[in-house]
């Protein structure tokens, strides 16, 4: 077994370290969290050295790309300190590159190409999300148009993206699975409206509740095949886990290295605190769940580029991941005590960021509903 | 106009350890591209663009410095090819005896009308390999570049010395040492690391080379790490944050830091 990086692996890692030095300071990535504001000039930067277009396919001016090293390089941008730093964009991409018209992918890669959010994913409902057969919101075709109505909630980056991505389901139809198609809306539609929802992390996203209020579009910006818009958006659901389990390693490291830095230096009782074993325990037990989450990444993503089927492999990685790498934020919040919750410590941003990993993406709980029906049914 | 780009693989200071006495352990540190040399590469590149001309790679030093890695790092920086020489006789030799080596490189490569180089290298910074190589080659030499830009196969130049500004027109063939910041360095992506593997890369053999045998022989007696100096402790009172910023500027001023 191979732990080590291909030439190629580590020349790029090298290339995202210089610009991760050059555009994506602490400084930067505390002044967005400060001031609420999107990572805009960064995922431009990223862009323009075509990381951005890293895993599109080459027919869209992509490069093919496997599935570890698009983790490692999302683990790199997250160890920054950056939350959500990269990989996201790609999973918004292939939803409109697998699925959508030419028109719409044109207007889509152009809006990732300038470091902008393209859209905002439309899902979750004040009495549906995890629960996808309770969705309400509904689109009615009629006369060659298209009419939505409904409310969306927990809408992330809703007030930066031109369009959401809404899911929506036909009132005629009654399998839920059969009913629900995707759809491209602009923001700036008649009959849409935001509210922004205020949050306590996550600062560089915003969240909101939509509002759909007898918005009539042509029925080209339906996405993909009507009725099918429920296995279209799962299509990339394990990849996305597998992102958001890399987010959380790097997110985690990134807790880790400063927590044990802090221990080197912060003296009591005339010592570093890391000389006191407690400490030591703190740091050993954080630096082996690091150890396992990368594992669990790595080796997910391994499956990925070899066709192995993930089953329930996916939502294992992501609720460990996300669970064990806020342990390791919150032990970091314990070494740094007092220092760690004041205003402008990145320790304190980092524990924030990763508690909404939790259920970002899908909960620790239904990620338990995902694996442990693949379980049983394996050994059945 | 064919441009030679002469860049040192060399360890990188960020994996050095500095131990408690102020040496430097090199043990544990990876090499890469000399972290001043990439801004030669960038306005190599750019030129070429501009001229329609090639951007070679040279190298000279150890063994080492032929690695596939150590070809892709380079080849991913935007050049067409890369030549190299790499013979562990040039371990750790003086920068006169690489300045020749080197000299002997680009008059094997020939028609050669540019060099491009760092101001010097990241682990050593002696900053003389490249007017040595100048030298060598009895061409104009000129350090402190800042910019370069063609004009109809005559080279616009900028220095920025201590003495100001100065703007020059060059023709013929030259080397020239640029400063570290003379051009923002684009970072490759991945099309520039895959495509790194399919260019040619030439090893020149440096016992075929007409390399000048060193005159003088050069011994190093000593070697102590630098003085790191008594710190001083200098409190600056920040309640008004306008006036310590002031404060600091004038003392750093005063301690030739600035």
């Amino acid at each position: 077994m191979d732990f080590g990086l291909t030439d190629e692996q580590q020349l790029l890692l090298e290339s995202m370290d210089e610009l991760l030095e050059r555009e994506c300071p602490e400084s930067y990535i505390a002044d967005l969290d400060l001031n609420h504001q999107p990572p805009t000039s960064f995922r431009k930067a990223l862009n323009e050295a075509g990381f951005g277009s890293l895993g599109f396919p080459e027919e869209f001016g992509g490069t093919p790309c496997d599935a570890v090293t698009l983790v490692l390089l999302a683990e790199r941008v997250c160890r920054q300190g950056l939350n959500n730093g990269f990989g996201l964009e790609l999973l918004q991409a292939m939803d409109i590159l697998e699925f959508g018209s030419d028109a719409q992918k044109e207007e889509i890669l152009g809006l990732l190409a300038a470091g902008d959010v393209p859209f905002a994913l439309g899902f979750t409902e004040p009495g549906a999300g995890s629960d996808n057969s309770a969705m309400a919101a509904t689109a009615v075709h009629h006369d060659g148009m298209v009419t939505f109505n409904g409310t969306k909630t927990l809408i992330t980056n809703a007030l930066q993206s031109k369009y959401l991505l809404l899911m929506a389901k036909n009132p005629e139809v009654e399998d839920p699975r059969k009913a629900i198609s995707m759809y491209l809306v602009p923001m700036d539609a008649p009959g849409v409206s935001t509210n922004q929802l205020e949050k306590i992390l996550w600062h560089i996203s915003d969240s909101c509740e939509i509002f759909l209020d007898d918005v009539t579009l042509p029925e080209s910006c339906l996405v993909g095949v009507k009725g099918n818009g429920f296995k279209q958006l799962m299509r990339n659901f394990e990849f996305e886990r597998l992102v958001i389990a890399a987010t959380c390693l790097g997110l985690a490291q990134c807790a880790f290295d400063d927590a044990a830095s802090y221990a080197a230096q912060r003296v009591q009782f005339g010592k570093p605190i890391g000389s006191f074993q407690l400490i030591q325990l703190k740091l050993t037990d954080m630096a082996i769940k690091l150890e396992n989450i990368r594992n669990f990444v790595y080796k997910t993503a391994w499956m990925l580029d070899n066709d192995i089927p993930l089953k329930s492999q996916g939502a294992l990685c992501k609720r460990y991941s996300a669970m064990a790498a806020f342990e390791v934020a919150d032990e970091a919040m314990q070494i740094f005590g007092g220092v760690g919750v004041t205003v402008g410590t990145r320790v304190s941003r980092l524990w924030l960021d990763l508690r909404g990993h939790r259920f970002g993406g899908g909960t620790d709980e239904i990620m338990v509903h995902i694996a442990g029906r693949q379980i049983v049914k394996d050994h059945s | 106009m064919k441009i030679v780009v002469a860049y040192k693989w060399a360890a990188n200071p960020q994996d050095a350890e500095v131990r408690p006495d102020g040496s430097v352990g090199w043990g544990r540190a990876k090499s890469a591209v000399s972290e001043y040399d990439p801004v030669a590469f960038e306005v190599a590149r750019r030129l070429a663009e501009a001229t329609g001309g090639e951007v070679i790679g040279l190298s000279v030093g150890a063994a080492a410095i032929d690695t596939p890695l150590a070809r892709k790092a380079a080849l991913s920086r935007g050049l067409d090819r890369l030549v190299l020489v790499a013979d562990d006789a040039l371990a750790d030799v003086d920068g006169t005896r690489i300045a020749a080596a080197l000299a002997a490189a680009v008059t094997t490569i020939g028609d050669v009308d540019l060099v491009l180089a760092g101001d010097s290298s990241v682990d050593v910074a002696e900053g003389q390999v490249a007017m040595t190589l100048a030298g060598q080659l009895g061409w104009l030499g000129l350090a402190g570049v800042s910019s370069v830009e063609s004009d109809g196969g005559v080279l616009r130049v900028e220095r920025d010395l201590p003495a100001g500004i100065s703007t020059l027109s060059v023709e013929g063939p030259v080397v020239l040492a640029l400063t570290s910041d003379a051009v923002v360095v684009r970072v490759p992506g991945m099309k520039d690391i895959l495509g790194a593997a399919k260019k040619p890369t030439q090893v020149l053999a440096l016992s075929a080379l007409d390399v000048a045998a060193p005159v003088v022989e050069l011994t190093t007696l000593s070697a102590t790490p630098p003085a790191t100096g008594d710190r001083k402790g200098v409190m600056f009172d920040g309640s008004d944050p306008a006036a310590a910023a002031i404060q600091l500027v004038d003392a750093l001023r005063l301690a030739r830091a600035l």
